[in-house]
């Protein structure tokens, strides 16, 4: 939860320069790249109803117009409606005369649409009430509709004969005579060719009447000058513009509207086009199919507490590191300005080894043969807005942290591990955590008004496992990653 | 018999998206539709600072990108739901927009989103698809400036352009304007009116520019020009009756500030220029054969044309500056007529895009491929996209 709440302290430089807490990056095991939100391609994996839950597959959703087709929101205050049912309304009884007697007889049940958050009812919009509940509501339609679907098939013949034209054109220095075979042209443009005129017949029934100008507008109505307003009647513009053809001045106009679905996203790796995250069909379910968060397999780093920092002094910063993979893994801080490439080690074949970096550089072996995948697109690294104003000593000397074991984490005998720690670096462990002690100098330059923080950076390797095998590698690979981070250590108390 | 077919393939097809970023509202919805599936804000809380900002009040071109990029992705997965990796998009552009806005909208779409194909289309001559007629003198009155295009026989006469910064921003602050200085606040203590500044009875009621928008148009309107003559002389007729608008604290605005609110679009600025005066400079400044066709042709669109009595009031002053000394001698036209499309003033322009983007025209669109290649947008400023070639360029 705290990642959600608070500030992001401690930040990792995703490879298209974005800096995000480790909560909202991925880890593409294919590529061996962390990856965010920014740089992956996001599809519309599932549709569902926000209301009502219901999923929908994608051709039924284009037909439906993206809305759920049982549930209405208010077209007041824009709230989920809810359908009450109510018997037949006294106000009916009269105009029916002797029969009001078989209607309190037989009291039948009826329907209408309701809000509980503004009290907005469909009787009052004056639509009628229905006898069903799931509906049958009346829907709204835009007025011009056959008039724009005259215009869209006059401007689908002027589509095709800029078509036609185009390809003559294309053609025409050639073979003159050949295209008329080859191309299977109208017999319109066999007259154009020969010499004879165009049927003209043919033209005026396809185009529509034009629209006819008028000297007449709306004219302002005479009694704006007198007539008091109630406020309240009038619909605001967030009102108007949910019902953009109508966009009715008069509150009792308003009509319900359905409501739109919602859609669950899939993240797809750009490089290697595989998914990083693939959300569960089932609307329901907050599970996903596929989820390769950076939580589960890159190191987490926390800031435990730091010394109150005074510019040009030295105070001690207690990090902690948490390894969540199932492998042991030892974790290396480098100054900021190491080089970024990962360092393949560890592969039981040597000569593999070579083969790949002479071939693919640094991209990893894992990707798709190059022609079944598009060729990504390539967009600009975002250059890193953050700089680190204070030095960090590093320790030279490499943490190991050992694999997590959900069972260790109730095992209060203490550790079973023996690892040759420094006591002056390490200063806790348990399980797969282990706490750090590194010592910071904010820069002299840095005052304490001006409310800059102190920011500090390094670059973490860590040893990863990969576990995917591909047809290369049968073997589990070991990798040294590497990873730039960016920490929010706190601000300057006093000066120095 | 090819109805049939060309229905199958159109609904097999990917649906193409029309967009229509303006400089308040964004309109959006799918080709061959009858109306936008939406009209929202064109504004994005920016990651940065957790603020709601404008797309237009871009600092510079990074910042534009990183705007674009978070309302985009906003608009694609939340309101129009589509996934836009290789959807055919289609925009909506004034011809006068910015290279550095559209450049940096393309190289978005493509570089970010990797849309398929991108069709940019001229604001002005999409919307006179909505009428089925070729000649239109089309006038946007958006929210930042009122842009005019006339289009004879379907092809844009540039040389007329006309554009000034009148719509609703200036309206709103007008209207913000009016608020501040001599707002009527109902008092509980002295139970009647204070002619007080609001700034000086409430410091804390936050004048935010959507309640000046909810005001402008929910209570203002475009005055009569015989009215508008007399305001602020002696004889001034009875303002319209005020409105006690709700809310956390009412505030009753006087029926001065509906009826003058929209007044600043027809006063003359410095160069004696306002709204009328454009439609009859281009006017003038079009061919003479083509002057009388257009008068009798103007269709108004943009948001800010909906302002109750907005048309009613253009044709009055074009009545009466058309007699007037400076027009008189170079301008012989008597009658104005004007359009109505089938459709709200305020998604004409969407609506022009959502019917020309139903027919498939791939000559016209910019492939990801030729993006790619080329690296840059075509442009009709640009002489390497506007010159007189026969293979390339097709013309209708």
């Amino acid at each position: 939860m705290s990642y959600l709440n608070q500030p992001d302290y401690v930040c990792y430089v995703c490879n298209c320069g974005s800096l995000k807490p480790i909560s909202k990056i991925y880890f593409c095991r294919h590529c061996s790249k962390i990856r965010c939100g920014y740089c992956v391609c996001q599809e519309v994996d599932s549709h569902y109803c926000p209301n009502c839950m219901e999923n929908l597959p994608s051709s039924e959703v284009r037909l439906k117009k993206n809305k759920c087709s049982n549930c209405f929101k208010c077209p007041c205050c824009f709230q989920t409606l809810s359908t009450r049912a109510g018997h037949v309304p006294l106000r009916v009884v009269p105009a029916d005369g002797e029969d009001s007697k078989d209607v309190k007889t037989t009291p039948k049940k009826v329907y209408y649409l309701s809000c509980s958050l503004c009290r907005w009812t469909s009787r009052d919009a004056g639509i009628p009430d229905q006898s069903m509940a799931t509906g049958g509501w009346p829907e709204q339609e835009n007025p011009h509709t056959s008039r724009i679907n005259t215009l869209i098939d006059y401007h689908k013949i002027l589509a095709s004969i800029e078509k036609q034209q185009s390809e003559r054109k294309k053609f025409r220095p050639k073979h003159p005579y050949m295209q008329i075979a080859m191309f299977r042209i109208t017999s319109a443009m066999v007259r154009k060719h020969i010499g004879h005129p165009a049927k003209p017949t043919n033209e005026s029934t396809d185009q529509p009447s034009p629209a006819v100008a008028s000297t007449e507008v709306e004219e302002l109505p005479t009694d704006i000058f007198t007539k008091p307003v109630e406020i309240t009647k009038i619909t605001t513009l967030e009102q108007r513009l949910q019902q953009p053809d109508v966009q009715t001045e008069n509150v009792n106009e308003l009509r319900p509207q359905h409501r739109q679905l919602l859609v669950r996203r899939s993240q797809r790796c750009r490089v290697c086009e595989h998914n990083l995250c693939k959300p569960d069909f089932c609307s329901q379910s907050a599970k996903f199919k596929i989820q390769l968060a950076a939580f589960y397999h890159v190191p987490e780093v926390r800031i435990v507490t730091c010394e109150p920092l005074r510019p040009g002094k030295s105070s001690e910063l207690l990090l902690k590191f948490c390894n969540p993979t199932q492998h042991q893994t030892q974790v290396v801080l480098l100054p900021l300005d190491t080089p970024m490439t990962p360092i393949l080690t560890l592969v039981d074949e040597k000569e593999e080894v070579k083969q790949d970096n002479a071939q693919q550089g640094s991209e990893s072996p894992n990707l798709l043969p190059s022609i079944v995948r598009q060729v990504p697109v390539v967009e600009e690294t975002k250059p890193i807005k953050i700089t680190a104003n204070a030095d960090v000593v590093l320790p030279q000397n490499c943490l190991i942290l050992p694999r997590r074991d959900d069972a260790a984490e109730y095992d209060d005998t203490g550790d079973t591990h023996n690892f040759q720690d420094d006591p002056k670096f390490v200063i806790w462990r348990k399980g797969n955590k282990a706490v750090i002690k590194l010592h910071v100098t904010p820069h002299e330059n840095i005052e304490e008004n001006n409310n800059q923080p102190v920011v500090i950076g390094f670059v973490m390797q860590y040893r990863y496992v990969n576990t995917i095998t591909t047809l290369e590698h049968k073997a589990p690979q070991k990798l040294d990653l590497k990873v730039k981070l960016y920490l929010t250590i706190g601000n300057i108390v006093g000066s120095a | 018999m090819l109805r049939t077919y060309e229905g199958i393939r159109f609904f097999s097809d990917k649906q193409m998206v029309i967009l229509d970023i303006g400089s308040a509202y964004t309109k959006f919805g799918y080709a061959g539709e009858p109306t936008p599936r939406g009209i929202i804000r064109t504004e994005i809380k920016c990651p940065d600072t957790k603020k709601l900002r404008r797309i237009y009040d871009y600092k510079d071109t990074e910042d534009l990108y990183q705007l674009l990029v978070e309302f985009l992705h906003a608009l694609f997965f939340k309101h129009v739901v589509i996934s836009p990796k290789d959807a055919r998009i289609v925009i909506l552009e004034s011809l006068l927009v910015p290279t550095q806005f559209r450049d940096t909208l393309a190289k978005v779409l493509f570089r970010h989103f990797e849309i398929g194909s991108l069709m940019l289309l001229s604001t002005h001559l999409a919307t006179i698809s909505t009428l089925g007629v070729n000649s239109a003198l089309v006038l946007d009155i958006g929210y930042k400036e009122a842009t005019l295009i006339p289009i004879y026989e379907g092809e844009p006469i540039l040389k007329a352009w006309q554009a000034l910064p009148l719509g609703g921003q200036v309206v709103h602050e007008l209207v913000k304007c009016f608020i501040f200085n001599w707002c009527f606040i109902n008092s509980y203590f002295f139970n009647r009116y204070l002619m007080k500044s609001l700034r000086e009875i409430y410091p804390n009621v936050d004048i935010t520019e959507k309640l000046v928008e909810d005001i402008k148009v929910r209570t203002c309107f475009v005055t009569t020009l015989e009215r508008s003559a007399k305001l602020g002389t002696a004889d001034a007729p009875k303002p319209p009756p005020a409105i006690k608008y709700p809310g956390v604290k009412s505030i009753n605005i006087p029926g001065e500030i509906r009826e003058e609110a929209f007044e600043v679009l027809w006063e003359r600025d410095n160069d004696n220029l306002s709204i009328p005066t454009m439609i009859l400079n281009a006017i003038i400044q079009c061919p003479i054969d083509t002057r009388r066709t257009l008068a009798e042709n103007i269709l108004l669109i943009g948001g800010t044309a909906m302002a109750k009595g907005f048309a009613s009031r253009l044709k009055s002053e074009l009545l009466t500056l058309v007699k007037s000394s400076h027009y008189s001698e170079k301008l012989k036209i008597q009658t104005f007529m004007f359009h109505t499309a089938p459709s709200k003033p305020n998604y004409t322009a969407w609506l022009g895009g959502a019917i020309f983007g139903s027919v498939d025209l791939p000559l016209r669109c910019l492939t990801k491929e030729n993006y790619l290649k080329s690296d840059r947008v075509p442009d009709w400023v640009s002489l390497i996209d506007n010159q007189r070639d026969e293979s390339t360029v097709c013309e209708t």
